[in-house]
């Protein structure tokens, strides 16, 4: 290798002894072709190739220093060029090969990528669908809630309703009136003949019927006093009076707002029952307590 | 040539030789032949013969290992094995060019995945 190379500068100088030989065309070629792929990526890409190819080059100049014009010299320098395009041609693939793998990694986590992406999509698709849900669910409970309440609440008040009426039911006569739900208590129950003073018994009746009115404290209610035919119109008028104006004070003292009751005396004006017989009579002489219908916000 | 009598050929082989001085004694490089014939269909399994190059170095071997038989028929047998080797030297480029080619079209193929990839993103 040093030979030739010694050799090949004293022949480029020219004019030196025992140079007589030019190299064959198949030489400078082949010498060509290694310094370019020796000095190319192939030099790292493809060693052991381009050492191949160096060593076919060496073989080729020993033959053309030993016999430059012989046959074998060209065609030890033709296979040396085709070495060194060789370890080329397998440096050019190996290198494709890498842009491939590179290609094909690139690939593989862009799409990982992707898919993470679409996973991660999905999921918070998934997390606003749940939340859309959660927040329905709440809203349909509250709306359910509320309505179990107003339910609730009507049915409390129309129970109250009920319970009063049944307790006014069982110590007097209530009737459903234009005017209100009209209480009937006899006259007799309540006071002495021609007294406005409640009897004992009388006032155990009415607690009942005051507790039965406190559950609707916000009603007006109007104590109207009724007598029989017998007497003058202005002593039973009177006496009609008092005798409202007693269960009034008594209602009010067991706790029924004043500004929603009121006393009147009516007199022999209104009776129910005939005054011609006892029993008729008895039943005209009488206490009736009217509580209106709905609740007022002024009082009479 | 190969249309000549076989006998013509031997008897200027054996005057060749007479010439030379008996250059060409050594034995027929049938080792080399077979080893030259296999790289040659290694090639164009490899598909050598549909890259340009590749087809041009395979058709430079065949060439050169067909005047190498008839060199082997003249008896040439040191001048024959000089040419098989250029011949599978020719054979193996071949070889190697078509590989190379078909990995860049294998690399090629996956950057175009790429390519339709980050397209379709």
């Amino acid at each position: 290798m040093k030979k030739a190379v010694i050799a090949t500068i004293a022949c480029a100088l020219g004019g030196i002894a025992g140079c007589a030989h030019n190299p064959p065309q198949e030489l400078i070629e082949a010498r060509q072709n290694y310094a370019t792929v020796s000095s190319g990526p192939a030099a790292t890409v493809a060693p052991a190739e381009v050492h191949k190819a160096r060593e076919s080059l060496a073989i080729a100049e020993r033959a053309f220093l030993d016999d430059p014009d012989a046959q074998r010299t060209r065609d030890l320098a033709y296979v040396a060029t085709r070495k060194a395009q060789i370890a080329q041609a397998i440096a050019n693939r190996e290198m494709e090969g890498r842009r491939k793998a590179q290609a094909e990694q690139f690939y593989q986590s862009k799409q990982g990528e992707m898919i993470q992406k679409v996973k991660g999509d999905l999921n918070q698709t998934k997390a606003q669908l749940r939340e859309e849900q959660i927040r329905q669910s709440a809203a349909l409970d509250q709306e359910r809630q509320a309505r179990a309440q107003a339910e609730q609440r009507a049915a409390d008040a129309d129970k109250r309703s009920k319970e009063m009426l049944e307790a006014l039911d069982k110590m007097a006569q209530v009737k459903e009136e234009e005017r209100g739900t009209v209480i009937t208590l006899s006259g007799s129950v309540l006071f002495l003949t021609n007294e406005a003073i409640l009897l004992p018994n009388a006032q155990v009746r009415l607690d009942q019927v005051a507790e039965a009115l406190l559950t609707t404290p916000d009603r007006d209610v109007l104590v109207e006093g009724h007598t029989d035919s017998r007497g003058t119109e202005s002593y039973n008028l009177d006496l009609s009076r008092r005798r409202a104006e007693a269960v009034r004070s008594y209602l009010v003292s067991r706790g029924y707002p004043v500004e929603h009751i009121r006393a009147e005396g009516i007199g022999k004006a209104r009776p129910i029952a005939p005054n011609s017989t006892a029993d008729g009579r008895a039943n005209n002489r009488r206490v009736e307590i009217i509580i209106s219908p709905k609740a007022k916000s002024e009082p009479h | 040539m190969t249309s000549k009598p076989s006998s013509i050929a031997l008897l200027s082989a054996a005057l060749g030789m007479l010439a030379a001085g008996c250059a060409s004694s050594s034995k027929p490089p049938t080792e080399q032949l077979a080893a030259t014939t296999a790289s040659e269909r290694a090639a164009e399994e490899v598909g050598a013969t549909t890259m340009p190059q590749a087809a041009y170095h395979l058709q430079l071997a065949k060439e050169q290992t067909e005047h190498a038989q008839l060199l082997m028929k003249k008896h040439e047998n040191a001048r024959a094995k000089s040419v098989l080797e250029r011949a599978q030297a020719d054979a193996e480029l071949a070889l190697a060019m078509a590989r190379a080619d078909q990995e860049r079209a294998e690399a090629q193929g996956a950057l175009d995945r790429v390519r339709a990839l980050q397209k379709s993103n």
